[in-house]
């Protein structure tokens, strides 16, 4: 009876002990003591959960939204660009920081730089004949107008600059991930895109990130 | 009321106002050393804002020391400053002393570097390291059509940019698979120290066609080195936009260097001081990102003590 009861007590006690392990939470603490959420080699699994979370069910809608029409935007920006960016720019993070917009449109490819890791189209967009912007194809992106343009992403949420950067990153590769460039031939080719781009002036060059690419044949 | 009264009182109240008008407040400017003219352009634009605002200044270096830095905060605190602006001495360890100031009810305004946590300081007026460095990369990944080896020299290893612009750099180079990392190795900010390194990393890899440069004095001294090997043909790219690199570009040395725009920044900082001392508040966020500026030789003429002109 007594040797039941014992075996009884040690399996409850061992019960008991799986219980209460299976309850506790893991804190990892970095030593701050401001967020105790993990350092830095927590970010990239913290940066793909915010993009899952928010690239398809945020992002994309609202820069689908708010696009718009290139020669609109042209006109409005070359009119008075920080009237422009207050009626659909978003503003990036800080001080004298530049203008993000949202165009869509449909153009002519003129140019290729294929050859490049960063690779780019040209496009003319009025017909005459002249590339009036570039749209990026990857792999290599440059800028972070993805994450600026977006009114959802704030650095003061961020632990530094290195997390906020890695955002940037992360999402230029999502948006880019999926665009297929073989071969050459596109010259002359009809291209419809949607994307953003950054200005810090009405002369700077438009570099377009694209979330929607479609080439005709 | 007796007349001894009234004349007892005209005297407290004059010499109430003599103690109110004769002794400005004190704003207190605590940088790393000012032997980089990027930190003595830090100091002198916060000091000329703060002297305009009406404001008397201490100015004080840390020299990237957080004990000496803690050891001047609790200095400043004692001689009854409004408020700090401050270039810190580390990320994490400069928090205790920004809680002290706090705690004594004086409000601390960052500049340039950045600390770990939000709620201690009440803004982090930040450069944007890591754009910049990414500018500066995808510039130098160009100048070389994006293949070749390279060296790259790093910052003092205490300060958290060197950290973030390395980071920057191979962020944006390492994306490029024909880009080979040849040698890497700090030279802690210094440009004689620089010049040595940079005259070692040539005799071990006499290959190499570019170096990449955390900073501007370390780029002034790995160029020096390479002219002395007659290796011109080299690519330099710096970081912080001093006038010396400005030279070296404007005559074809450097080719480039990523601004941050430090007087600008010191300013704002004292600007934002100014209004929470009057209102309670800055008006913004804590945590500002001020972007950086690719210069090269296409605008190297605008540029004067860390400020583009125009």
């Amino acid at each position: 009876m007594r040797e039941a009861m014992r075996q009884s007590l040690k399996f409850f006690v061992v019960l008991v002990a799986i219980i209460a392990l299976s309850a506790c939470k893991i804190v990892i603490e970095d030593g701050s003591t401001g967020k105790t959420d993990a350092g830095v080699s927590g970010d990239n699994d913290r940066i793909a959960a915010l993009i899952d979370k928010t690239f398809d069910a945020q992002l994309f809608p609202e820069i689908k939204t708010k696009a718009q029409d290139f020669e609109t935007f042209r006109k409005a920006i070359a009119a008075d660009i920080d009237k422009a960016g207050q009626r659909f720019g978003h503003r990036g993070a800080g001080q004298g920081a530049a203008w993000n917009f949202s165009i869509k449109g449909t153009g002519t490819i003129v140019d290729g730089k294929l050859d490049s890791r960063a690779r780019t189209f040209s496009v003319d967009m009025d017909d005459d004949a002249n590339a009036d912007l570039l749209i990026q194809l990857g792999p290599v992106v440059k800028g972070t107008a993805l994450r600026d343009f977006a009114s959802f992403y704030n650095f003061n949420d961020f632990r530094d600059q290195i997390e906020f950067a890695k955002l940037g990153r992360a999402l230029n590769d999502r948006a880019t991930a999926s665009i297929e460039v073989d071969g050459s031939g596109y010259i002359g080719n009809q291209i419809e895109f949607v994307g953003v781009l950054t200005l810090s002036s009405s002369t700077t060059r438009i570099l377009v990130t694209p979330i929607t690419l479609q080439v005709a044949p | 009321m007796k007349p001894k009264h009234i004349i007892l009182s005209a005297i407290a109240v004059v010499g109430t106002i003599f103690a109110t008008s004769a002794f400005a407040d004190t704003i207190a400017i605590i940088t790393p050393s000012p032997d980089n003219p990027f930190f003595k352009a830090e100091a002198d634009g916060a000091k000329a804002r703060a002297e305009a605002l009406g404001y008397d200044t201490i100015v004080l270096s840390h020299d990237d020391d957080a004990n000496k830095q803690s050891e001047l905060f609790d200095s400043v605190i004692a001689s009854g400053v409004k408020a700090i602006i401050l270039d810190n001495a580390g990320a994490d360890a400069s928090v205790a002393a920004i809680q002290k100031a706090k705690d004594a009810g004086i409000p601390s305004f960052l500049i340039d570097r950045e600390i770990t946590v939000t709620g201690v300081a009440v803004s982090q007026i930040v450069s944007n390291n890591y754009q910049g460095a990414q500018l500066g990369a995808e510039e130098f990944v160009s100048l070389l059509g994006e293949k070749g080896k390279y060296a790259e020299l790093l910052g003092k290893e205490s300060d958290t940019n060197a950290g973030i612009r390395s980071n920057g750099y191979h962020d944006v180079i390492d994306q490029y698979p024909d880009m080979e990392l040849a040698v890497q190795q700090t030279a802690n900010w210094s440009q004689t120290e620089a010049f040595t390194v940079m005259e070692s990393m040539l005799q071990a890899h006499p290959d190499i066609v570019g170096v990449i440069s955390g900073n501007d004095t370390m780029a002034m001294g790995a160029w020096a080195a390479l002219e002395a090997a007659g290796r011109t043909d080299v690519v330099v790219v710096g970081f912080d936009g001093s006038n010396d690199v400005r030279d070296s570009i404007k005559s074809g040395g450097i080719k480039a260097t990523v601004l941050q725009p430090a007087y600008a920044q010191a300013q704002i900082a004292v600007t934002q001081a100014d209004k929470y001392l009057k209102t309670g508040s800055t008006g913004v966020d804590e945590k500002q990102l001020m972007d950086c500026v690719l210069v090269n030789y296409d605008n190297a003429g605008l540029l004067e003590t860390f400020a583009l002109t125009n």
